[in-house]
């Protein structure tokens, strides 16, 4: 539609004196040599002034388009297209959200609404977390989950606070939660900004490099969370129209309590592996380039509660090709 | 079939989109490197604003007149036709009063926050920031602050200056001044509602949604218009016509919904001209009592239909690969284009198209 490039957006997510704002600090200060602009929500932890920062509304509204959990962040949609309208353009742009708010709505703004998605493309999503209280939050609010599920990154912040049997047992939880997100321990968020911006994580390349060995490696649950991932391999190639009905029912009646869902999926007759990454209800796929040399194993990533209910292994075994 | 755009020339335009016109290269043309973010026509001049904080005033004998206005984008601006000023909103939480030589008075600030709509009316301003539209009289220093359920999305006054149109998340809230008192009449239609107009008897008020749809609400009894069907979100809109009609953006051509009767476009199908070849329509323009539509495309291509059976599309700009941002069409028949890439055109139709 243009000639401009998609500008990528980090969405920071993380509880109430997790570290946010000093990570937000460093953004802004930091000789780095790159322009952001960074959308603040208005119970921010401390004002920060500077000429990039935006002041936000979280607005979450619902999409008049009959999918049920589809919300999409309303400020989020005006406020990208005001920063689009600039004459002086950003590297990247930074979302924070409040320490209680749901990813989702954000997460599906990227996936739902046009304008957004031809100008911008989220980039990763970024929770920072407190070693010593992500413990208790995990127990109290389902929101600290589903930040936990959601995340590309976890910044395991403030670890010099903890010990390193604290620090094990916080970081199998997360595990547990989402084996796919890369932990960083920071003590003052002193990550790299590299390491937080940039990712690419939502890129559909990306899908391709979930580790095999998660897939088969068991986690230690002291704490049996809300939120678990699940993962299914199938060496057989699959049929690509069992598939989509099977897909596409188990998202329109379980969107809601899947939070996040990857694949990396060999269809009979098809020389490319088909990638997709989907948030809830909706999801972005494409053929991905051919196989490499040696076996073809689809394999298929759940984030999500209730996933034991939803009879995963059986519907994905019967989109095996016959 | 005479004067209608033949299967032939449809597939050369999507094979090649638009060539350079003559009126184009006879025009008068600006590169400013910052994105046109709007533009409207004051009367005597065309004002547009730009994505680097300035205003540039068009008129047909001078040069362009530029004004600094705001030190981020320009986002929204409107034309109060008594005076010949604008009014703009900026991402510097400015709202300001600009005259056409360049005199710039701020009317209110409201630092972080964004100014993100502004409208004026016979002897009235009003802005909005956040969820609050803010209303003067004109030349009075004091506002009164009106408070909506979401933040606002389109701000409009009728044509008396006695209603104030506010669209919001869920519908939108028309405020009516009466016995020196404003009172609110809600509007409910699930969704979230952009840019806002009253039709120009008053009757009806459209908002642009944030599905790919117009609604509109007879204001008499409330009744709903669903306006849809459009493969991309409805984003400008303009009177124009004797009817009149509303053109509409988010289609491949004009889309123009007729409001004359006692029932507008309710159970009728809108007429449509300016085809624009598999683009994307982006803006459109046009001027009540004048069948002229003109219809800016994604591709750069500008073009000037109009709403009578089998009248040929003129084109009026060629595909440049930038995108139409705004238009704005003055009642002496001139018009400016505005692309995303910061280049503007300011052209004389003459009589061709008015």
């Amino acid at each position: 539609m243009s000639e401009m490039s998609q500008i990528p957006v980090t969405v920071l997510t993380g509880f109430l004196g997790a570290g946010k704002t000093t990570l937000l600090n460093r953004i802004l200060t930091e000789r780095h040599g790159k322009r952001y602009a960074v959308i603040v929500n208005e119970f921010g932890e401390e004002g920060i002034d500077n000429e990039l920062v935006v002041d936000a509304d979280e607005e979450v509204f619902e999409m008049n388009n009959g999918c049920i959990c589809c919300t999409v962040r309303g400020d989020l949609i005006r406020i990208l297209g005001g920063l689009m309208k600039r004459g002086d353009k950003f590297d990247a742009i930074i979302v924070e959200t409040t320490g209680l708010a749901d990813p989702a709505p954000v997460a599906q703004t990227f996936f739902v609404d046009q304008d957004v998605a031809d100008r911008t493309r989220l980039d990763a999503i970024v929770t920072v977390a407190d070693a010593v209280h992500l413990d208790g939050q995990l127990g109290e609010h389902h929101e600290a989950e589903e930040q936990v599920a959601f995340a590309d990154v976890v910044l395991l912040n403030k670890t010099d606070m903890a010990d390193s049997d604290q620090l094990g047992r916080v970081e199998n939880r997360i595990r547990g939660i989402n084996p796919y997100a890369k932990i960083i321990r920071t003590e003052r968020c002193g990550a790299s900004l590299d390491e937080v911006i940039g990712l690419n994580a939502f890129s559909l390349d990306r899908v391709l490099e979930v580790e095999p060995d998660f897939l088969t490696s068991d986690h230690d649950h002291e704490h049996d969370d809300d939120v678990k991932s699940l993962s299914l391999v199938s060496e057989e190639p699959l049929d690509l129209e069992k598939f989509q009905t099977w897909f596409g029912e188990l998202l329109q009646t379980r969107g809601p309590d899947i939070l996040r869902s990857k694949g990396i999926l060999d269809f009979k007759g098809e020389d490319d592996r088909f990638v997709f990454q989907g948030v809830h209800m909706l999801m972005d796929g494409a053929p991905m380039g051919p196989w490499p040399e040696g076996d073809r194993i689809s394999r298929l990533v759940f984030i999500g509660r209730n996933l034991d209910t939803m009879d995963l292994e059986n519907g994905f075994a019967s989109c095996r090709a016959t | 079939m005479p004067g209608d755009v033949t299967a032939e020339a449809r597939q050369r335009i999507r094979r090649r989109g638009f060539e350079e016109t003559a009126l184009e290269r006879n025009g008068l043309k600006l590169d400013t490197g910052a994105p046109v973010t709007a533009a409207v026509s004051t009367g005597a001049h065309v004002a547009a604003g730009f994505g680097d904080g300035t205003v540039r005033f068009f008129h047909p004998e001078t040069p362009p007149v530029t004004v600094y206005a705001h030190r981020g984008a320009v986002l929204c601006l409107a034309a109060d036709c008594q005076t010949g000023y604008v009014l703009t909103g900026g991402d510097d939480g400015r709202f300001l009063l600009i005259s056409a030589d360049g005199a710039v008075e701020e009317i209110a600030s409201f630092g972080t926050r964004w100014v993100d709509c502004v409208a004026a009316g016979p002897g009235w301003r009003a802005c909005s920031s956040g969820r609050f539209a803010h209303l003067w009289r004109a030349g009075d220093t004091d506002s009164r602050p009106f408070e909506h359920p979401s933040t606002v999305g389109g701000l409009a006054f009728d044509a008396k200056g006695a209603r104030l149109a506010v669209s919001h998340y869920g519908g939108a809230t028309v405020w009516e001044r009466r016995d020196r008192r404003w009172k609110a009449k809600k509007l409910v239609w699930k969704g979230s509602h952009g840019a806002v107009s009253f039709s120009p008897d008053g009757k009806y008020v459209v908002t642009a949604m944030q599905e790919n749809a117009l609604h509109g609400w007879r204001l008499r009894d409330k009744a709903d218009m669903r306006m849809s069907g459009y493969p991309a979100k409805t984003k400008s809109f303009a009177w124009v016509g004797d009817a009149p009609y509303l053109a509409s953006s988010g289609a491949d051509e004009a889309i123009c919904w007729p409001f004359d009767g006692k029932d507008g476009p309710m159970g009728r199908a809108p007429a449509s001209c300016a085809y624009g070849g598999k683009q994307l329509c982006t803006a459109v323009a046009g001027l009540v009592g004048l069948s002229g539509v003109f219809a800016g495309f994604a591709d750069g291509a500008v073009l000037a239909g109009r709403l009578a059976f089998g009248a040929e599309d003129l084109v009026i700009k060629g595909s440049s690969g930038s995108a139409v941002t705004a238009l704005a069409v003055s009642p002496e028949g001139w018009l400016f284009i505005g692309e995303e890439s910061g280049r503007a055109l300011w052209v004389k139709l003459g009589g061709v198209v008015t």
